[in-house]
């Protein structure tokens, strides 16, 4: 059915389904050290390619968990397309941003990154498990401006507090992961996306009211299921004040939402980005931009 | 995260000055905002937190980073990260090693310096390999006592 889905929403069906991801992607962390300096290091071990998409962000050939570079928090690794989100939100140093779902932290850091220690940023997570690695990477990432909380996102509106910016990279079905297993096609099921839309849309209502007038959220999932992306946009749009801004990635390719699927027509689609796995060669993922009015 | 105690200029200037009796160095604490936790654990965050927000934050798990621990014979037991910081200007207390004994380090075993400036004997020593501070030690008679926390250390395998 999985298959069947995905031949619905795009021709190259099968480009994507024999896709495979060779590279590692990694991002520098300049709080730590200079992308310069990083490069050059790697460079005299690995196969390193610049992004084109993300000047911190570099693909390199070889086992990049093992080096001193990486003991030291000097970089990440983090999924190519991933690293997308946190530049959509336009971050300013002294902005107030709320990462709803944050664990195990490797947009919280980008963003600390991005602000230059500078503003701050609420990282918050459900599982206490899962905080543990978010702590982890945080410590390692020498993010001073961060706050850890544990709060169900659902819920983190009752704090009464208010926020810029907020980054809701929903929890998901990942199965803009087929690049990386393909076991994600045995293993799907429709009730479960069912479910997650359910949960996101709850999530896409506690950032709106966690969220200052003329503040932006971006919305963002790994899953390529349009029940997860569109629809909560949809959703969001027709129940609150909501309106969908255009992002514009350079060096990548991107499609727009999927504006109709079966009888469902979504609005903001066309201004939402789909990044499709074959596409880069990256892991799928959609991001979308919303402003409160 | 129960803060004990948000330390005031005068305390972050106490600190400082232990830094800079140990490591030759001041390291721009009042840049900072410092605070400390149960077993006298040392955190440092950014300025521009603001800790009024703890009073709408009740599940607050951690802020900031961890920083190092303060002994009770005035030494600071840095965390990698606080070494970090401390090493761009440290002049004493450091210990200087080879590839072969960085990589163990790393790994979490004691190692000998190739060398070391201005050591004190059972004291903390900075860690130092080609232009990287990568933790702290003890300073023992013949060798270094490793103080890497078992989640820094490298597990498994060869380090590249």
């Amino acid at each position: 059915m999985f298959e069947e889905r995905i031949k619905k929403m795009i021709d190259d069906a099968d480009k994507l389904f024999r896709a495979e991801q060779k590279l590692k992607s990694i991002r520098v962390n300049t709080l730590k050290i200079s992308r310069e300096e990083i490069y050059e290091r790697l460079r005299e071990r690995f196969e390193v390619r610049e992004m084109k998409w993300y000047e911190n962000g570099f693909f390199v050939d070889g086992e990049i968990s093992k080096t001193v570079e990486h003991y030291l928090g000097y970089y990440y690794i983090q999924e190519a397309s991933s690293m997308l989100p946190p530049l959509a939100l336009e971050l300013d140093k002294n902005d107030a941003v709320l990462d709803l779902c944050s664990a195990p932290g490797s947009k919280a850091t980008q963003m600390a990154m991005i602000m230059e220690n500078h503003g701050v940023i609420i990282a918050n997570d459900i599982s206490m498990a899962r905080l543990k690695a978010l702590t982890h990477n945080i410590q390692k990432s020498g993010a001073l401006n961060c706050i850890i909380t544990n709060y169900d996102a659902r819920n983190f509106y009752r704090t009464g507090l208010k926020f810029d910016k907020i980054l809701l990279d929903a929890p998901c079905t990942t199965s803009g992961k087929i690049i990386k297993n393909k076991k994600i096609v045995e293993n799907w099921n429709y009730r479960r996306v069912r479910y997650m839309s359910f949960l996101q849309k709850k999530l896409i209502k506690s950032a709106y009211y966690c969220l200052n007038k003329n503040g932006i959220v971006v919305y963002s999932t790994c899953s390529l299921e349009p029940e997860e992306n569109e629809e909560v946009i949809d959703y969001a749009v027709k129940n609150f004040d909501f309106e969908v801004e255009k992002i514009n990635f350079k060096g990548i390719k991107t499609r727009t939402g999927i504006k109709k699927w079966g009888d469902n027509e979504y609005e903001g689609a066309e201004k939402a980005i789909r990044i499709w796995p074959h596409d880069n060669l990256t892991e799928g993922f959609f991001i979308c931009r919303l402003r409160k009015y | 995260m129960q803060i004990k105690k948000i330390l005031s200029e005068k305390e972050i200037e106490e600190i400082e000055d232990i830094i800079e009796k140990n490591y030759g160095c001041k390291i721009g604490m009042k840049n900072y905002r410092i605070f400390m936790t149960g077993e006298e654990k040392i955190w440092i965050s950014s300025k521009s937190i603001d800790f009024d927000i703890f009073n709408f934050l009740k599940r607050c798990y951690r802020i900031g980073i961890y920083f190092g621990k303060l002994k009770r014979n005035k030494k600071i037991k840095l965390s990698i990260e606080g070494a970090m910081m401390v090493g761009k200007k440290a002049i004493k207390n450091i210990a200087i090693l080879n590839d072969e004994e960085a990589l163990k380090y790393m790994h979490g075993y004691d190692v000998t310096p190739d060398k070391i400036v201005e050591g004190e004997l059972n004291n903390f020593i900075l860690i130092k390999h080609r232009e990287d501070f990568i933790g702290t030690g003890i300073l023992r008679e013949n060798y270094i006592e490793n103080l890497i926390p078992k989640s820094r250390r490298i597990v498994k395998g060869k380090v590249i």
